[in-house]
Order: C-alpha cells, then sequence, then structure tokens
C-alpha cells in the first residue's frame, strides 16, 4: 500500500502491514516506513524521536548525536528559539536569518545531523501551561525570559522560515492534566480547524526544494467534540496531509473504525501524547501510532536511570520476581561493578565504559554522567522499537507482538523508577515556579563568604589541576567567576568542598590517618 | 645492552617507565621538541595536558577528547581520594580502567588542594595535619598516603607531596623550610612508591621567588634522579617577570634529556614563553573552566559567546580553527556549529559548555602541535612573533613581561 500521488513530494509513508480492516479489530498495530522527499531517510515504523530542549538533545553534543544516538528525527519547539533578552527586547529572533546551506536554517542553526529528521511544534514536550491560554488568533507560549503571545500568523512565518522536515500546525491546547469541560473542548476543536484551514490557505510555496510536510494536530479531546475538525481534515485537507500528530492515544479506535477515514488512516500518526512508560508505548503501538516523541526518556536521564527493559521481554518462570524499568545509577552498589549498565546492550555507553564508572560520574555531579545515561537510554529505546518490528514483521505478527506485549506487562514493572541522584540544574524554562515551592536547585555553596574564601583561595594559590596561572589581574577575574558559578553557568563545577566524610571514612579512603599525636 | 647504549646517548634517555628523546631545539631560544614515551604510548612535547579533576573532562566523553589529539590528560588525587576512593579504584583496576582512558594520565600529589581548602590544615615534618570537617577528628595526610592513593590510581605520571607555600610569601625562613621539606618528602615518596617499573614520579622543584634558593632546590632534586621534573609553586600570583625568571632560572639548570613540566600554567601566552624559556608540559583547568563560562579562546583572544553581539553571529568559534565545532561542514566529523547557537544555549543547556571545552582543548593542544612543528623546522621565533602579532592589536600592547623573557632567550618581539 502506497499512499496517493495527491501527498506532497515533502515525505512518502508506506504501510508494510497492518491488520485488514477487519470490523472487530479496527484499532492495530502497524508496520511503516516513512520517507523524505530529497533525503536519503528513511524512517522504519514504529519508531521514536528525540525531543530537544533549545535545540539539542539535553547533554548529547552534535557530533555525538551523529556517532551514538540511534534516532531518526528530533523535536524541537518554536519557543525554544524566540525569546526576547533584556538587553535587546526587540531583537528579532537570530535564528530567522540563520544561512542554510540545505535550505533549512532550522537544522542549520541547530547543527543537527542532517541524516535527522526535524518535527516542529510550537511548544516544548511536555509544555509549561500558561496562566494567560490562548485567543482566537494566538498561543500563549513559555520563552526563556517569559510568556510570549504567538499568533497563528507568526508561527506559519516562523515555519517557512525554519523549514523543518515536518510541522505541525497550532492546535488550541490548554497543556493542563484536567479534562478540558466540554465547552472549552468545543472550542478548542474550532479554533484549532480554523487554523488549520488558515495554515492551508496560506502556504505560500508548495514547490519548494526543501518541503515541509504538515502533521495535522488532533487533540486530546473525545471524538465527540472533535469529529467536525476530523472530517474537515478527511475530507477537504487531506491531499495536504502528510501525517497526524496525535495529542491522546484514545481518538485512535475512532479514527480506525470509521470506514470513512479511508485516507486518513493511510497516514502516519506521531504521538506527542507523553506516554508516561513503555507500557503505554506498547498499548499505543496497539492502537496503531507509528512515530512517538518520549519526554520521560530526558527525564529518567536526568535522574541517574539507566533502562534496562527490551522487547520481547525476556521469558521468565511465573515465579520470578517483576523485573524493573530500569536501574538507578546513583547507587553505591554499582561502586565497583565493571558490567555495561544493562546486559547485552550494544550503546557507546556500555561499550566502552562501566557502572563503576556512570555511578562515579553521578556522584560527582559530573555532566558527562548524564552524557553517557542518555546514549544509553535511547539506545535502548531505539532497540525496543525495533524488537517491535520485528516481531510485527513475523508471519504471524499481530498475534506475536500481543503475545509479547502481554508478557511484557507480565513481566517488568509498570512504573519507571525514581533516581536518588541529584539532577542537572533546572532552568528557567523548564519549569513555571508556584508560590510555596521549595528550591529546585541546590546552592552551589551553602554560604556566600565560604564560597569568596575558596575563590581567593585559589586565585592566590593556583597549581595543578586547579586554577590558571595568574597574572596580577586575575585573582578579581576569578573570584568573579566562582561567584558567577553561584548564580548561573554552562555546566557544574567540580566541587572543590572539603571532605564531607568523618575521619572513620577518610582512613577507610586511604584520604588521611588519624593523628596519634594530637 | 640496548638500554645501556640508550642511556649513553646524546639525545635520548631511558628510565623504567618512560624514554625521552629529544627531536629538535630551536636555535635562537631554549624551545625544544621532544617524544615522552610512557606506559600508555609516546606523547609530542611540549604539550599542554587538560584538566579531567574527577576522572571525566568536563561533559567530554573520552572518544571526543582522544579525538582533539590528547593523549596525557591529568587527574586530581585529591579528589579521586574522596570519590571513588582507594577501596573503589583498587577494585575497578585503577583510574585508567575507571574512566575507560587507554592513554596516560598524571596525577598531583593531593596535598596542595588539602593545604589551600582545609582550615585548619597545618603542614608538619611528618605531613599535612588538619581536622576532619565532618566530626573534627584530627588527621594526618603523609606522602606515604598520597603514593599509595597515586599507586591504586595507576597514573603514568605521579607528583611528589610537596610542602607548598604562596611564592609571594615574605617568611623567607619558612620559604627555605618549605623547600627543604619538599626534599626530604621526595625521599619518602621514592621510598613508599610501590611500583617504579609501570608509573613514573616527578620530583617538584620549589624555593619560592628565590632564585639562589631554587637553584639549591634544582639540585637536591636533579640528585634524585626522578624521571621527570616539575617546576611548582608558581602562578599563584606573583609577578609574571619573577614568574619568568624562576622558570628560566630552574630550566637552565635541568638536565636536557628529562621532560620538565611548569605546573599550573594555561594562559596561551604563558605557553608560548614558557616553551620559549625551555620547559615541555602544562596543565591547568582554566581552558576547561572558561569554556563554562561562555568564554572560547582563540588565536585572536578570548571571546565571551554568552555577550548579545554574538546572538545573531553565524561565523564559527574561530574561522580557520580544525576542531570539530568550527571546521568548515564538509569536513568529515564537522558539526558546523556557529556563535550564534553557542550563545543561544550558553549558561541553559550543558551542550553549549561542552561544544567551547572541546572547543578550547582543541585549541591549547593545537598551539603546542604547532609550537613544536616550528622548534622542528627551526622557525620558533616566527611562530613567537606571529603569536603576539594576532593577539595584540599592535606591538605596544605586548605584554612587557613577555618581552622581557622572550628578550632573555633571544627573540625581540618588538623587531621583526
Amino acid at each position: 500500500m502506497t499512499t496517493d500521488g495527491d501527498v506532497p513530494a515533502a515525505m512518502t509513508f508506506e504501510l508494510l502491514k497492518s491488520v485488514p480492516a477487519s470490523a472487530a479489530a479496527a484499532a492495530a498495530a502497524r508496520l511503516g516506513r516513512l520517507a523524505l522527499g530529497g533525503r536519503k531517510s528513511v524512517i522504519d515504523t514504529p519508531n521514536y524521536f528525540a525531543i530537544t530542549s533549545r535545540g539539542v538533545v539535553p547533554h548529547v553534543s552534535p557530533d555525538n548525536v551523529a556517532r551514538h544516538l540511534k534516532t531518526g528525527g528530533a523535536y524541537m519547539a518554536l519557543e525554544d528559539f524566540i525569546e526576547r533578552p533584556q538587553q535587546n527586547l526587540e531583537r528579532r529572533p537570530p535564528i530567522y536569518d540563520h544561512p542554510s546551506p540545505n535550505g533549512r536554517p532550522l537544522h542549520s542553526f541547530t547543527a543537527l545531523p542532517t541524516s535527522l529528521i526535524t518535527v516542529l511544534s510550537a511548544r516544548r514536550l511536555p509544555a509549561v501551561p500558561a496562566p494567560l491560554g490562548n485567543s482566537n488568533r494566538s498561543v500563549s507560549i513559555f520563552t526563556s525570559t517569559g510568556f510570549q503571545v504567538l499568533t497563528t500568523k507568526d508561527y506559519q512565518a516562523a515555519v517557512e522560515a525554519l523549514r523543518p522536515d515536518i510541522a505541525i500546525p497550532l492546535a488550541d491546547l490548554t497543556h493542563k492534566e484536567l479534562t478540558p469541560t466540554s465547552k472549552r473542548a468545543l472550542r478548542m476543536a474550532e479554533r484549532t480547524d480554523d487554523w488549520v484551514r488558515e495554515w492551508f490557505a496560506d502556504q505560500p510555496d508548495t514547490n519548494s526544494p526543501n518541503p515541509i510536510a504538515t502533521f495535522a494536530p488532533v487533540l486530546p479531546v473525545s471524538y465527540s467534540l472533535q469529529w467536525e475538525y476530523i472530517e474537515r481534515l478527511s475530507e477537504d485537507l487531506i491531499s495536504h496531509l502528510s501525517g497526524l500528530a496525535i495529542y491522546d492515544a484514545d481518538i485512535l479506535p475512532d479514527l480506525t473504525s470509521s470506514t470513512s477515514y479511508g485516507n486518513l488512516n493511510l497516514l502516519p500518526r506521531l504521538s506527542v501524547a507523553v506516554p508516561a512508560s513503555p507500557h503505554h508505548m506498547l498499548r499505543q503501538v496497539s492502537l496503531g501510532m507509528d512515530l512517538f516523541t518520549l519526554p520521560f526518556l530526558n527525564a529518567v536521564s536526568d535522574a541517574g536511570i539507566a533502562l534496562t527493559f527490551s522487547f520481547p521481554p525476556p521469558a521468565q518462570a511465573p515465579s520470578s520476581d517483576i523485573l524493573p524499568l530500569g536501574i538507578d545509577m546513583s547507587s553505591t552498589e554499582h561502586q565497583t561493578s565493571l558490567a555495561p549498565l544493562a546486559a547485552n546492550c550494544t550503546c557507546y555507553a556500555c561499550t566502552n565504559h562501566h557502572a563503576a564508572y556512570v555511578q562515579h560520574l553521578l556522584s560527582a555531579r559530573e555532566m558527562l554522567g548524564w552524557t553517557l545515561l542518555q546514549l544509553h537510554n535511547h539506545a535502548v529505546v531505539a532497540a525496543f522499537f525495533a524488537g517491535v518490528r520485528r516481531t510485527l514483521a513475523q508471519e504471524d505478527g499481530e498475534a506475536a507482538f500481543e503475545a509479547a506485549r502481554a508478557r511484557f506487562y507480565a513481566v517488568y514493572d509498570p512504573e519507571l523508577p525514581a533516581g536518588t541522584g541529584e539532577r542537572p540544574r533546572a532552568r528557567g524554562y523548564h519549569f513555571k515556579s508556584q508560590g510555596g515551592e521549595g528550591k529546585r536547585n541546590k546552592p552551589g555553596w551553602s554560604k556566600l563568604d565560604e564560597a569568596e574564601a575558596e575563590a581567593k583561595a585559589q586565585a592566590t594559590g593556583a597549581r595543578a589541576g586547579d586554577v590558571a596561572g595568574g597574572e596580577e589581574s586575575k585573582p578579581d577575574a576569578d573570584v568573579a567567576d566562582a561567584l558567577q558559578r553561584l548564580l548561573v553557568s554552562g555546566g557544574i563545577d567540580t566541587p572543590v568542598t572539603p571532605p564531607d566524610a568523618d575521619a572513620e571514612e577518610l582512613c577507610h579512603k586511604g584520604f588521611a590517618e588519624v593523628d596519634k599525636q594530637q | 645492552m640496548w638500554a645501556a647504549r640508550r642511556m649513553a646517548s646524546t639525545t635520548s634517555a631511558s628510565s623504567a617507565a618512560l624514554t625521552f628523546e629529544l627531536v629538535a631545539k630551536c636555535s635562537t631560544t631554549r624551545a625544544r621538541a621532544s617524544i615522552l614515551t610512557l606506559p600508555h604510548g609516546p606523547v609530542n612535547l611540549p604539550l599542554f595536558m587538560p584538566v579531567a579533576t574527577q576522572a571525566s573532562l568536563k561533559g567530554l566523553t573520552p572518544e571526543q577528547l582522544e579525538d582533539t589529539g590528547c593523549r596525557l590528560c591529568l587527574n586530581n588525587t585529591y579528589h579521586l581520594g574522596l570519590r571513588p576512593g582507594q577501596e573503589v579504584l583498587d577494585a575497578v583496576g585503577g583510574a585508567h580502567k575507571l574512566q575507560g582512558w587507554n592513554h596516560n594520565i598524571l596525577t598531583d600529589s593531593g596535598g596542595f588542594q588539602m593545604v589551600s581548602l582545609l582550615k585548619l590544615a597545618t603542614i608538619t615534618e611528618e605531613g599535612v595535619r588538619f581536622l576532619s570537617p565532618h566530626d573534627g577528628t584530627p588527621m594526618l595526610l603523609t606522602p606515604e598516603h598520597s603514593m599509595s592513593l597515586q599507586n591504586s590510581i595507576g597514573s603514568d605520571i605521579m607528583m611528589q607531596l610537596d610542602d607548598v607555600l604562596v611564592t609571594t610569601s615574605p617568611d623567607a625562613a619558612r620559604m627555605r623550610e618549605a623547600m627543604e621539606r619538599s626534599v626530604r618528602w621526595l625521599d619518602r615518596c621514592i621510598a613508599a612508591h610501590k611500583r617504579p617499573d609501570v608509573q613514573n614520579l616527578f620530583c617538584i622543584i620549589q624555593g619560592g621567588l628565590d632564585l639562589e634558593m631554587r637553584r639549591e632546590c634544582c639540585r637536591e632534586m636533579v640528585a634524585r634522579d626522578t624521571p621527570g621534573i616539575a617546576i611548582g609553586g608558581l602562578s599563584g600570583g606573583e609577578a609574571k617577570d619573577d614568574f619568568c625568571r624562576v622558570v628560566a632560572c630552574c630550566t637552565e639548570l635541568l638536565p636536557e634529556l628529562k621532560p620538565r613540566y611548569v605546573m599550573g600554567i594555561g594562559y596561551p601566552e604563558d605557553l608560548v614563553v614558557c616553551v620559549a624559556l625551555g620547559a615541555d608540559m602544562f596543565d591547568c583547568v582554566w581552558p576547561t573552566r572558561t569554556a563554562r563560562f561562555g568564554n572560547a579562546v582563540t588565536k585572536f583572544g578570548v571571546i565571551n559567546l554568552k555577550r548579545e553581539m554574538y546572538a545573531g553571529d553565524f561565523g564559527p568559534i574561530e574561522e580557520g580553527c580544525g576542531c570539530p565545532c568550527c571546521r568548515p561542514i564538509e569536513q568529515e566529523g564537522a558539526m558546523g556549529v556557529t556563535r550564534a547557537f553557542v550563545h543561544h544555549n550558553a549558561a541553559k543547556e550543558t551542550v553549549s559548555a561542552h561544544l567551547l571545552t572541546l572547543h578550547n582543548v582543541w585549541y591549547q593542544l593545537n598551539l603546542m602541535r604547532e609550537a613544536r612543528e616550528a622548534v622542528i623546522a627551526d622557525k620558533f621565533p616566527a611562530f613567537a612573533h606571529e603569536f603576539f602579532d594576532r593577539l595584540y592589536p599592535d606591538r605596544k600592547s605586548y605584554p612587557s613581561w613577555a618581552v622581557t623573557a622572550l628578550r632573555g632567550v633571544g627573540i625581540d618581539l618588538l623587531k621583526p
């Protein structure tokens, strides 16, 4: 089955296998292949895209993305690029003017390897709810310098300028956990309907050598409240659509059970539904989801968790314990373990390093710990989807997949473990603080005067591995540097604090001995 | 017999765990190019050693560090002694295994950090006495502890525990005591060193800014015939002229066929001047630390990419640089990173810090590669001229200490 010639050249999606549309088993897992016009990238589905923060996969530099990150694409949010800096409130976001030899400024600005495809949406995943809400012509977004209003026109112009491979038009979303009232839900559908129609009415150039594939948003409200919008997609807009961006997977049975959405159901489906765990992912696969964005992935790496699940799951005797989805690498039990993070894993972290090193890095708060966990966790998820595809590709794929899925549920703990390690510093664009909350980040030092004293000690007595060689003018600069570290810095500094250990531990570690003369 | 012949050679010398081979000498200055072969492979001198304090170079994978050409980096004994600790290091099999780094490691002795960071530390003949910050128990850190830890780390180059005093201290008697004690502690370190066949112990020349005391220390230390020699106690706020005088005074006395390491040096100007004065090895956290504050070290000076002026600057971090961030996108392994992108994430996402760390380490290593090539081609004076010419707007702005120091070894920066 190939989609017909009306689909824009931006992208083709081929369904290799899906269950015959029997009335009973309407929503079903499917196997597909996504190909991009003019690019070599082919993505076999089901699969996933990495979620970026400010254009980067957190903790993974672009060279490591190219070499070691096993993902087919990257989800980016426009709100990460268009803040208004205090010093220059009128600034036009520089990204709009970034030169791009391949005609894709979003790619070029973020130095993303060209083999990866980009998905651009307005908001981060998950998005911080805005206090103001949306209007008929705009949505509220949250940049690193605060909330802004983004009009539908501005968003469309931004997409045109940045030229992602895939764009998701604006949808009227609340980004809150509470289900919207029917009245609000209806208005969401109406506005989104307006905005998506407007999107296609205003599309200037559909013959660009660098086409943009549109994935129409499908709202996280019940089918009965958005069926008119969906019909519009299916009847009027289908020839413009390359895919669907689905905010709640529960809509899939309604879509697939309707015989009138034949064409719509041939489109690739991207989940922007924030599945909380692999169990949810499998459920969505079984409902016919093709592509996933997985916010929990960056979060577990920050929490010091190494994922350990695989698909199909290991065969296990019914009596044995439930397997964890991941392990807490901060735990001291890994201190001397030369084992990989997960058995048989072939990722960069597991083939070059071991659990003891990751444990050490987390305990020392070295940034590399999170980098290695990211490379590992993305590899685990990539292998998970490869396993899903292999299973579906079997002769009795559907049954094999369902059997393996049931076993996965039986074998693995449904909850991801909570890490005990300290997380990287949270930044202003990650969250909106609420009144009465505690501090998100531990202070770099407990007292300012101590930090100052330390900085001075370093500035005046620098040596091997400590601080720079000093000109007389430098001590001040070093104090300033150290103080700056307290406020904000590009990374975490080596804690040059006195040993936080008692005498017994210092002796045990071979650091010193108890002084018997005193 | 082979070893004996090598020993007698005028261009190379071996000790149990290293070989030093002099490749070329500058015909004007004291700059030298050499090959130092350590237990984990050869390194070309002169050399800058990036500092991977806690067995990790600030977000870079060992693979990324290796790709910059780095073959010798630092770990800190003080930090590794606290985390992960000796027991873990022994169980894992040392720091190379811990961090997946199959090249060379140098460790400092840990004494300096103890003295500077612990408020109640006092130095006595036995060692560094301090109160455990946690429970106030009196503790003692000795040269033997430092050797034992460095043996567990398994570093290719270990540093002796020395009695460090700020060079600017006016107390001449205390300075002499520190110098003499450092010599005695070297003897204790040599006696306590359990693996001299696979780990090299370097001595550290002390003596503050008193050149006569430095000379005396050089004679004492050289007599103990360690495989390499460090010049210590510098870069602690002394005048740059004094600093250069001390380096020049020491290199004049040190044996030609041993590596000379000036500790804690990292500003590009310092590196070039010290190479001219005959030093071979340097280390400093400045390039990697400053990267985390958004600073890029370039041949035209240091730029802070957090500044608003770089928000729309779509050029590479440094035009003409060959690091993976800067080199043209068509080339293998190039990322095509722009200043605008680094600015975008500076102090926000760790990736910007990683990119600048990568760039700065590459810059420092490359500066020393270029210096080495210049020595081999016997064009080091021209190299030094070009270096200062690019860094400063005109000759009037050259730092006078550098002009003076280089004049002392036959380069007049103010003349073409």
